[in-house]
């Protein structure tokens, strides 16, 4: 299965890269890329309010309410692109400055995924979260420019230098965002390389391009749309969260994970909608699988299609409403529209989907 | 590493040693008017006399003419640092102060001294974004990014990332002062564990020439003491401040060097400790209740001829709870003073709390079998050694006796021990010639040809004994070959095959024989055999009459009286004919008879053909494996002998002879790095002559001898 790409044009790279895709289960061809947001402004304060009251401390720690009340480098970079699109520059600065003190201490310039209260030393884990550093250096280069904050924008870039130089990695004849700059290569499990796909931010690619151009972003976003292709080709047409590449384009669930479409990938759709990336054909698939008529959102074991888990939180269940009014221009249902704070993590996507709507489709809600 | 390198350069710089900026060559961008900003300016340059305060809240208010936030901030550092004395400009900057105090400025250095830098870095970009053209004053922004700097610096270097605290002590020359003695030491540990530990002595020189406080300018040696050469630390002992009015005491750090050349003389014979450094240990033995000291006097004493003096000393450190080593000295000791009996006694008690212990009550028992003139043991001395030597395969011992079964008379025990150690141990020239003496003593030419066989190339007096060189039917005056004399060879060659050692008579008292592993489960179907059919066995009959476990019980049987192909053929009908279980049994009989003739590959097919328990899987496995590499050895087939060792030690631990194999199988493979490793490992558990061989061998192929 090959890309035929058009040259690009040499200005505006990432709005003209269109892409046309072939994959073995879809006739038709689609033209793909990132409609750039502005995030800022995108969230009403009282909604950001109510979150940040719940989840971030003083010291700027956004805290994983379910999860033992840690942090990470994830959590941050969420917290930085929910103030931004709150325009709380406040807020913003807070959390930078717990992301910069404590979590950005790596040698490769990288952020410490893990950060416990109660550990000793309080990062427990001192490995990277790929996602994490992207959204952390995404945010930190939308706020740079919208504030006109140069220290935001150096960090930004720092960051996006370290995620090229760290993080992509090849595999055959793709190029990948390996998960941790260390544990995930071909060399270092006998199944690598293994990959996330939900850890392509696909709408911060093209800035985080802008800000390091001497690494390939542009092929590993790519590569990860056909990756994502691939990996929803089979007869259960989702991705598993952690992927084998060992086989090269025959991706497979890799060991040691349960293969299931989880928490991890929920996101995918997500991110998918907030890039401008609707022409996807697997979105209209998902769409279907979620509707209320069928299985909803859930945990399902993308080998045999079996639900272990059905999600109710409406931080998920404004995902396939955000999908439908996407896809189709369907209104929101009220109740999804209103934020109340759960839990960190369904909380962090009923935001980010309520950003993406106010920015972009104001009618559906 | 270009990070590394400015850092190297501007940290130097910083530290202000000139002579040391020379050696970094060029690349420092920065020029040494930046050397340290002291947090005071109107302080002397010459810092480390007073603690260096962070005065900047302080001047804040002063210049906001706020006595009374003045007033309460030099009450705050006073408390926190009683030596510090207010600076004597204040009063000018409060003159100065025109204009009102800025509400927000003062709620900022608030929030700064409560340490909520987070809120202040907020609430300045809250306020600029309401009115871009305000700006917060200059000492805040540098008070708050050296803050910043410290905690990523602390925080980089709790996690072990190290080039990121020489980055930001790079990018923080606020940072590394007296004020944060801990982040100097942070920076000089991160100079250590990049390999530059000139630059970590660097910094704690730069400590110990400025910074005042003692307690850390002791602490700043010991910190020294975990990083740094000992040379070094000595070095650092110059600046010790003897007068004025906190003098160093760095004598414990003097206690500690002395206290470790002595370790190191206490186990090297050739080196010699001063006699200052004794005192030191002596001292120290005197003024603690530890067992520490102690121990290194003790071993001390015992590797410089003293064990006289060492005994005392490891029973002082047994009463100080010094536990498995100090009782290792204290046998080592007695051992050492020829006080065997007792050697072996206190020993005996000690053998399982440590493998060093083990190893010091074989060596001892296997001394007080080995004495000449064979000495006169207690019955249940020797009945408590048995049973040691053959859980632990120590030829050594098997050997001893032998010698001490050969010199009281008990022949053929004796020719069962020579096998048992040459089973052990293949290259036994010792046992060989035991083995040789005992079968000629008993008129077995058979077995006398066969060692005779083996080994009349490689011992003259094998040959001569042959050659009827020497009577061997007097009673020998046998000064027995113990492991400290045994000839060094440079690689075993011969393994012989095992043998079945008999219950030795011991001044009347019969010995109970634990056999070899693989035997065990032989001897207990003996017993039932014997009941079942006495030796009618032993008549050659048609196994295939008999049902079952009949078959199984003369298998058994066949086995007791040592014929195992017979045997093989009463499992193979009981194989034939039995339930399952009986099947079992026979699958493992058959296979313990093959092993006993040595043909491992039918024994590991017999071992398949029925289902047996993980516990004789393993055993079988073992026992299979461990032939197969002796096997592969005789022949020089040096890579399927490490192949075999290999599987074997997935099953097992490998012990120290099959250990010997292997290291010796490197050698000869001409894998010196990886023999030498492993006769290392032999040595570490002990002292091994074989080991030594091994070792000797390698250098001596490595860097032949002119």
């Amino acid at each position: 299965m090959r890309a035929r790409l058009p040259q690009s044009a040499r200005f505006l790279p990432w709005l003209v890269s269109a892409l046309l895709l072939w994959t073995g289960s879809m006739a038709a061809s689609q033209t793909l890329s990132v409609q750039p947001l502005r995030v800022i402004g995108s969230l009403p304060a009282t909604d950001w309010e109510a979150y940040r009251f719940r989840f971030v401390e003083d010291n700027g720690r956004v805290v994983d309410t379910a999860n033992g009340q840690i942090s990470h480098s994830e959590g941050q970079g969420y917290g930085l692109l929910l103030a931004l699109a709150a325009a709380d520059r406040r807020s913003f600065e807070q959390i930078w400055n717990f992301t910069f003190t404590e979590l950005l201490i790596r040698d490769d310039g990288l952020a410490a995924w893990k950060w416990d209260p109660n550990g000793k030393p309080r990062v427990t884990d001192r490995n990277n979260a790929t996602d994490g550093d992207i959204l952390i250096a995404y945010a930190l280069a939308k706020a740079g420019s919208a504030w006109q904050e140069p220290r935001y924008t150096k960090a930004a870039q720092n960051l996006a230098r370290a995620i090229g130089k760290s993080t992509f990695a090849r595999s055959g004849r793709s190029l990948v965002l390996l998960p941790g700059a260390q544990g995930f290569g071909s060399g270092e499990r006998p199944d690598g390389p293994v990959v996330n796909l939900s850890y392509w931010v696909f709408e911060a690619f093209p800035v985080l391009a802008a800000l390091a151009p001497e690494y390939e972003w542009d092929r590993v976003w790519r590569d990860g749309v056909l990756l994502l292709q691939q990996a929803t080709s089979g007869r259960i047409r989702l991705p598993a969260d952690w992927i084998s590449l060992e086989n090269g384009l025959q991706p497979k669930p890799a060991d040691g994970f349960p293969p299931e479409f989880g928490y991890n990938s929920l996101r995918i759709p997500l991110y998918l909608l907030r890039a401008g990336m609707t022409d996807l054909e697997w979105l209209r698939a998902l769409k279907q699988r979620w509707s209320a008529e069928s299985e909803g959102v859930a945990v399902v074991n993308v080998v045999t299609g079996q639900v272990r888990e059905r999600l109710n939180d409406r931080g998920y269940g404004i995902l396939p409403a955000a999908l439908a009014c996407a896809l189709e221009g369907t209104p929101v249902p009220a109740p999804l529209r209103a934020f109340e704070p759960g839990h960190y993590y369904p909380s962090t996507l009923h935001l980010l989907a309520k950003s993406l709507l106010g920015e972009k489709y104001p009618q559906c809600v | 590493m270009r990070l590394v390198g400015s850092a190297i350069t501007i940290a130097v710089l910083i530290l202000g040693f000139a002579a040391i900026a020379q050696q970094t060559g060029p690349g420092g961008t920065r020029t040494p008017a930046e050397t340290p900003p002291p947090p005071t300016p109107g302080s002397p340059p010459a810092a480390g006399s007073q603690p260096q305060v962070d005065e900047s809240a302080l001047r804040y208010f002063a210049s906001q003419g706020d006595t009374r936030r003045v007033n309460a901030e030099i009450a705050r550092l006073r408390a926190l640092y009683p030596n510090w004395t207010p600076p004597s400009d204040l009063s000018q900057l409060s003159a100065g102060a025109a204009a009102a105090p800025d509400p927000i400025v003062e709620r900022l250095w608030n929030l700064y001294r409560e340490d909520r830098i987070a809120e202040v870095r907020a609430a300045i970009a809250e306020r600029q974004a309401s009115d871009p053209n305000w700006k917060p004053p200059e000492e805040l922004v540098t008070a708050l990014e050296t803050v910043e700097a410290r905690r990523r610096l602390i925080n980089a270097s709790d996690t072990g990332q190290w080039r990121t605290v020489l980055s930001v002590a790079t990018e923080s020359p606020n940072l590394l002062t007296c004020m944060n003695v801990d982040v100097l030491w942070r920076v000089a540990e991160a100079f250590a564990r990049t390999d530059q530990p000139t630059r970590t002595r660097d910094v704690y020189t730069y400590i110990l020439t400025n910074c005042s406080n003692p307690g850390e300018r002791l602490a700043t040696l010991q910190k020294a003491l975990t990083l740094l050469p000992e040379p070094q630390v000595a070095d650092l002992l110059q600046f010790e401040r003897k007068t004025g009015e906190t003098p160093d005491d760095f004598g414990s750090i003097r206690d500690e060097l002395a206290r470790r050349r002595v370790e190191r003389a206490s186990l090297d014979s050739k080196t010699i400790a001063s006699a200052e450094d004794l005192a030191v240990v002596e001292r120290l033995i005197r003024n603690t209740n530890e067992a520490g000291p102690v121990l290194i006097l003790g071993w001390y004493n015992f590797h410089h001829g003293n064990p006289a003096r060492a005994l005392e000393l490891f029973k002082t450190a047994i009463d100080r709870n010094g536990g498995t080593k100090a009782a290792e000295g204290y046998a080592m000791s007695l051992r050492a003073l020829n006080r065997l009996a007792e050697a072996e006694a206190f020993a005996y008690e000690w053998r399982e709390r440590a493998p060093e212990n083990m190893k010091i009550y074989l060596d001892v028992a296997t001394a007080l079998l080995s004495q000449d003139p064979p000495p006169r043991l207690e019955p249940q001395v020797v009945a408590r050694i048995v049973p040691v030597v053959m859980a632990q395969r120590f030829s050594d011992g098997a050997q001893a006796l032998g010698w001490y079964a050969y010199n009281t008379e008990q022949i053929r025990t004796a020719r069962d021990w020579f096998r048992t150690a040459l089973t052990w141990k293949a290259d036994d020239e010792p046992s060989a010639y035991g083995l040789a003496l005992s079968t000629q003593r008993l008129n077995e030419r058979a077995a006398f040809n066969a060692v005779v066989a083996q080994w009349r190339n490689r011992s003259q007096r094998i040959a001569d004994l042959a050659d009827g060189v020497v009577p061997a039917t007097a009673r020998q005056p046998l000064a027995p070959r113990t492991l400290a004399s045994t000839p060094v060879e440079t690689a075993p060659t011969l393994v012989q095959p095992r043998s079945t050692p008999r219950p030795m008579a011991v001044e009347r008292v019969e010995v109970e024989q634990p056999l070899p592993r693989t035997e065990q489960a032989v001897r207990r179907r003996q017993s039932e055999a014997r009941s079942a059919l006495g030796r009618s066995c032993a008549m050659t009959q048609n196994p295939n009459r008999l049902s079952g476990d009949s078959a199984l019980t003369r298998g058994w049987c066949l086995m007791e009286i040592n014929r195992p192909l017979e045997a093989v053929a009463a499992f193979d009908q009981a194989m034939a004919t039995g339930s399952s279980r009986v099947r079992e049994e026979a699958a493992y009989g058959k296979s313990l008879a093959y092993l006993r003739k040595n043909l491992t590959s039918q024994a590991a097919i017999a071992a398949a053909e029925a289902p047996q328990t993980r516990a004789r899987q393993v055993e079988l496995g073992a026992s299979i494996l461990t032939q197969r590499a002796l096997a592969a050895y005789r022949d020089k087939r040096y890579v399927e002998t490490l192949l075999a060792l290999s599987e074997r030690a997935r099953l097992v631990p490998e012990q120290n002879d099959l250990l010997l194999i292997r290291g010796w199988s490197y050698y000869n493979l001409g894998q010196y790095a990886d023999a030498e490793k492993v006769f290392r490992a032999v040595q570490r558990t002990g002292y091994s002559e074989e080991a030594s061989a091994g070792l000797n061998a390698i250098r001596e192929a490595v860097s032949p001898v002119n």
